[in-house]
């Protein structure tokens, strides 16, 4: 360090950088990048995380937090964090399960793939046969890869389509009984400041997808074969386009079907949504609402619902996997007054244990108990083996179906063909 | 006739411009009279141009809610920035004026596979990054969020650029005085840096504080998220609730435009020396 | 180049300076080398250089919900890919894209430039008018040209407008026949980028010295024969440089899309209408979980930006130099 530098620095003075002030912002930045790093357990037990998506109803978040807390009253060496996930969850949980650090319980519905790539732990263990027993079979098997079960339902779903009774009383219609009925029910009730039917902003590719197939009598996978490339399943497609290009279809509202703010503000006079949404139709809507499953799509085909929901499920790669079982068993297994409370005092869902549900009062509402009825005669799953991409593939065909005037045969045909291959590569 | 015909031009000129810029300026204009609305008043067909009276109680909705940590995510997001836009101006500068000025062995090596990674976009790295991070046990933490983002080739190669053109009697004169590479940078090339430092580093909190795919998949806990993080959330959350989600997009630009204003010259300068030199 | 140097000079004038023979000892040189790269190329290596190759490897593997490699299958991603009416369609969709918003991006920043520069008072209110929007997040951007501008209710303020003049409310982003999400996308970005590249091409016009103005003034050339005789060729590096980076970052179109069209499952029926090869790629990868083909993809797409930009230099005469 010599005078003549030292004089050029000084001399530079005002218009340079002061080399003061970055060391310290550099000292300060590297600082609390550290103090932002996470930190070890200080209790002595261990944490579990655990993760949900972020629901609905008013109440939820605080209630998964609250069975956390008992949780931990009965377990006192292990403490529940819970991450209530919004927005994109299945990308967010996806790319938490591929590396580890991810959460040790979660929700979602079980794939194939996840089975295969170890993701998730085998639950057999938790199952007595009572418990077995007392489980909807298609729940089981819905959660069930190779006979290994993998996940344990929280909740069941259903879907209903929703109508104000007053305004078809008002137009003179009655609520229909096949796509046809629904289809000109719809253009009567369609005004200009009101919309006849919300499927959604897509004009029902995503909400209809499976159902109306269902409802025509078609299904989409059965054992290793792609099933859908059939004629019904055409029919079925084109009876949607028909019903798009009827212009009675809300497109373009603030949210999605899977939210009744459509219904309950007026802006379609019929909604295809769930069963969680009841409480919130009924508070706004009172007795003016009535529910039913889809129609079928004609005489040769049936109602149809769809049998969704969310299972319980344990990170295979987790750190604490017998414990992570045992909170898995102790909400969803054992513990009847939590999932009578988790399925009916916020959203509105169908326990998945026959003997919860059978005690469930909300449940013999008319709208509610209709929805269970149909859910059992006429609600319908996809396998585990239905993959996301095959979901992608069918939703492009149909898209291309209703929008891009895609011919009916052809976009299934080609669609059936891309599934069929995805499959074999899944069941190699 | 020239006089004429200038003065016409410039008239036109004036009014095109006028137009375009009451355009550009309608997008911030809906967020600023959103952002002092109810919802009611937002989604009445009856248009209002003004939110009179000003409903300043979203603001305290929005800090008050439990589901969008905003002050979280600023502090996030401000740390974040500040963070990367000072590593990222060390490392890149470093970088930049060894590639220039130091001779060594090597030189063109390192230069050519930094200069590879410009040609790869962002996408192909994504999640194997992602897994980097993740084994580096990165994830939900503040420091993975931001350290993929402190080494950015495209700096590096602007420097060098900059270093290249720098005169080299400064370099001599430092030398004569016994500056070794190290007090070199330190002492005389740093300080002369101004433009390019204010420039790229204004650009650096800018994107860094604007950045979304990232910190979403590595900001899991929502004690991680950053400003676009809650926004985003607003935007994709089941139950739409508008003016709190003005309220915060308003608030989640604030500073980025604070920063703009203040620093326009700066970034007109750089602007000027990386793309107009083509 | 242009860079302050005025102390040093000074010193240095004073004192000549005997020209230096040889450099420093190499050592030193090497080992201050690697001090000062270090960082940054190390920084570089561990999250972008060996990711590169990862994803090079994964994309020759059946990578299924897993990011490990080791069940190699060859070119078969890639054939899939090629033969996915869904990806193909995803690359003729950014083609078209691009085609659109890089020459209005040129023009509208070009004639931005002109004009601002044109004016005289007022001229710095324009330019921080038109470049402020950089500042803006395309999240941000999305939100108000999605919830607020072009919402398809009543209230949207587009939707007001088009009312003054008696037409009904259209679903912006939602409708199809006619496409008027494309408008959406199209001005989103348009309002986002435009202001950066006039501030570029104001740049390369303030380059242009006067007296070549002031002659061809004096030889009786109108306006149109100036710009284009003129302006235009001494724009042309800076002309290249712009078109460029708006292609390459066409081609990577994800924010504005996935934020305006929707990322989360249940508008995917709005989605296909305007996927972009990234939004494709992202469902590929993240919700499909197809690790092997959402990587081979990517790479996909990188060797057509590079042949896309190879022939528009080419057809631009990129590197030929003219001043």
């Amino acid at each position: 360090m010599t005078s003549t530098t030292a004089a050029q620095g000084s001399q530079a003075g005002g218009r340079t950088l002061s080399r003061r002030m970055f060391l310290k912002t550099v000292t300060i930045g590297a600082g609390s990048v550290a103090a932002g790093c996470s930190s070890g357990n200080s209790h002595g037990g261990i944490t579990l995380t655990q993760w949900y998506h972020q629901y609905g109803e008013a109440g939820t978040e605080q209630a998964v937090i609250r069975y956390a807390q008992e949780f931990t009253k009965a377990y006192p060496h292990i403490r529940i964090k819970v991450v209530w996930v919004p927005g994109d969850y299945k990308t967010k949980l996806a790319t938490a399960l591929l590396v580890p650090g991810g959460p040790d319980v979660f929700e979602s519905s079980l794939t194939l793939p996840m089975a295969q790539a170890a993701q998730v732990a085998p639950l057999d263990d938790l199952f007595t046969p009572a418990v077995r027993a007392d489980f909807s079979p298609r729940d089981l098997e819905a959660n069930t890869v190779g006979n290994t079960l993998y996940g344990v339902k929280m909740l069941d779903d259903t879907g209903i389509l929703y109508f104000r009774k007053s305004l078809l009383a008002a137009a003179g219609v009655a609520p229909p009984t096949t796509m046809d009925e629904l289809i000109a029910a719809a253009r009567k009730l369609n005004t200009p400041n009101r919309k006849g039917l919300f499927l959604g902003n897509d004009g029902g590719v995503t909400s209809m997808l499976n159902v109306l197939p269902w409802s025509a009598g078609s299904d989409f996978l059965k054992g290793s074969q792609i099933v859908f490339d059939n004629d019904r399943t055409v029919e079925a497609y084109e009876k949607l386009k028909e019903l798009n290009d009827s212009g009675a279809l809300l497109i373009g509202a603030p949210t999605d079907w899977w939210d009744p703010s459509a219904l309950i503000q007026g802006m379609a006079a019929m909604q295809w949504t769930g069963l969680w949404a009841y409480p919130a139709i009924r508070r706004a809507l009172g007795d003016d609402v009535g529910g039913m499953a889809w129609p079928a799509l004609d005489a040769q085909g049936s109602p149809a619902t769809f049998l969704g929901g969310w299972t319980s499920m344990v990170n295979a790669q987790g750190h604490h996997i017998p414990e992570s079982k045992e909170l898995v068993k102790w909400l969803w297994i054992q513990n009847t007054a939590i999932q009578r409370d988790w399925c009916l005092s916020y959203g509105f869902h169908v326990p998945p244990r026959k003997t919860v549900a059978a005690t469930a009062a909300a449940l013999k509402a008319p709208i509610p108990a209709r929805a269970v009825r149909d859910l059992s005669e006429h609600g319908h799953a996809l396998p585990p083996a239905w993959s996301s991409s095959m979901n992608t593939i069918l939703t492009d065909a149909v898209s291309g179906i209703l929008k891009q005037g895609h011919s009916g045969v052809a976009a299934v045909k080609t669609a059936s063909q891309l599934c069929q291959r995805e499959l074999d590569r899944l069941l190699v | 006739m020239k006089h004429h015909q200038s003065v016409v031009s410039r008239l036109l000129s004036y009014l095109v411009l006028g137009v375009l810029a009451v355009l550009f300026l309608i997008p911030f204009y809906l967020l600023l009279r959103n952002a002092l609305m109810t919802d009611p008043q937002i989604t009445s067909t009856r248009w209002s141009w003004l939110p009179i009276p000003p409903v300043w109680s979203n603001f305290h909705k929005l800090f008050t809610d439990p589901a969008a940590p905003m002050a979280t995510g600023l502090i996030n997001s401000g740390i974040i920035a500040v963070t990367t836009l000072v590593f990222q101006m060390l490392f890149s500068s470093m970088a930049g004026y060894a590639l220039a000025r130091i001779p060594a062995r090597g030189r063109n090596v390192v230069f050519g596979l930094i200069v590879s990674t410009l040609m790869i976009p962002a996408a192909v790295t994504f999640v194997p990054t992602y897994a980097v991070t993740a084994f580096l046990g990165g994830i939900n933490t503040r420091w993975g969020i931001i350290v993929p983002g402190l080494f950015s080739a495209f700096s590096i190669f602007l420097f060098r650029q900059f270093y290249l053109g720098f005169p080299v009697e400064i370099e001599e004169a430092g030398r004569l005085d016994g500056l070794g590479y190290a007090g070199i940078y330190w002492r005389l090339l740093l300080p002369n840096s101004r433009s390019i430092l204010m420039a790229l580093g204004v650009l650096a909190f800018i994107s860094s504080w604007n950045a979304f795919l990232w910190p979403l998949v590595i900001g899991q806990d929502p004690s991680s998220w950053t400003v676009q993080v809650v926004l985003s959330t607003f935007l994709t959350a089941q139950t739409l609730n508008l003016s709190e989600l003005f309220a915060a997009a308003l608030v989640g630009i604030a500073p980025l435009v604070i920063v703009f204003l203040l620093m326009q010259r700066s970034i007109v300068e750089g602007a000027k020396f990386s793309g107009g030199k083509g | 180049m242009t860079v302050e140097t005025t102390q040093a000079k000074l010193e240095s004038e004073n004192t000549p300076t005997p020209r230096k023979r040889g450099g420093r000892s190499s050592r030193e040189a090497t080992l201050a080398f690697w001090g000062f790269v270090t960082p940054a190329l190390a920084g570089l290596t561990i999250f972008t250089l060996a990711p590169i190759v990862w994803g090079l490897l994964l994309s020759f593997s059946h990578a299924q919900n897993t990011i490990r490699i080791g069940h190699f299958v060859g070119l078969r991603n890639y054939e899939d890919l090629l033969t996915d009416p869904a990806f193909l369609n995803s690359l003729v969709t950014v083609a078209i894209f691009a085609a659109f918003i890089v020459p209005l991006t040129y023009l509208v920043s070009l004639g931005l430039a002109l004009a601002v520069e044109r004016v005289t008072a007022g001229r710095s209110f324009f330019r921080t008018v038109f470049f402020i929007p950089s500042a803006v997040s395309y999240v941000v951007a999305s939100l108000i040209w999605k919830v607020s501008l072009f919402n398809g209710l009543s209230f949207g303020f587009a939707n007001q407008v088009i009312g003054k003049f008696g037409s009904g409310p259209v679903a912006w982003i939602g409708a199809t026949h006619p496409p008027w999400y494309w408008f959406v996308l199209v001005t989103v970005r348009l309002w986002l980028q435009v202001g950066f590249f006039m501030i570029i091409f104001m740049a390369g016009l303030q380059e242009i010295p006067r007296t070549v103005y002031e002659a061809a003034a004096v030889d009786g050339a109108g306006a149109w024969t100036t710009f284009r005789r003129i302006t235009l060729p001494h724009l042309r590096n800076t002309s290249i440089a712009v078109m460029l980076l708006t292609l390459i970052a066409a081609f990577q179109a994800f924010d504005e899309f996935y934020n305006i069209l929707g990322g989360v499952g249940a508008s995917a029926g709005n989605q296909v209408l305007a996927r972009p090869p990234l939004i494709y790629l992202y469902s590929l990868a993240l919700s499909d979980q197809d690790f092997g083909r959402g990587t081979a993809g990517a790479f996909i797409l990188t060797a057509l930006i590079l042949i896309v930009t190879l022939v528009q230099g080419k057809a631009l005469g990129f590197g030929r130099s003219e001043e």
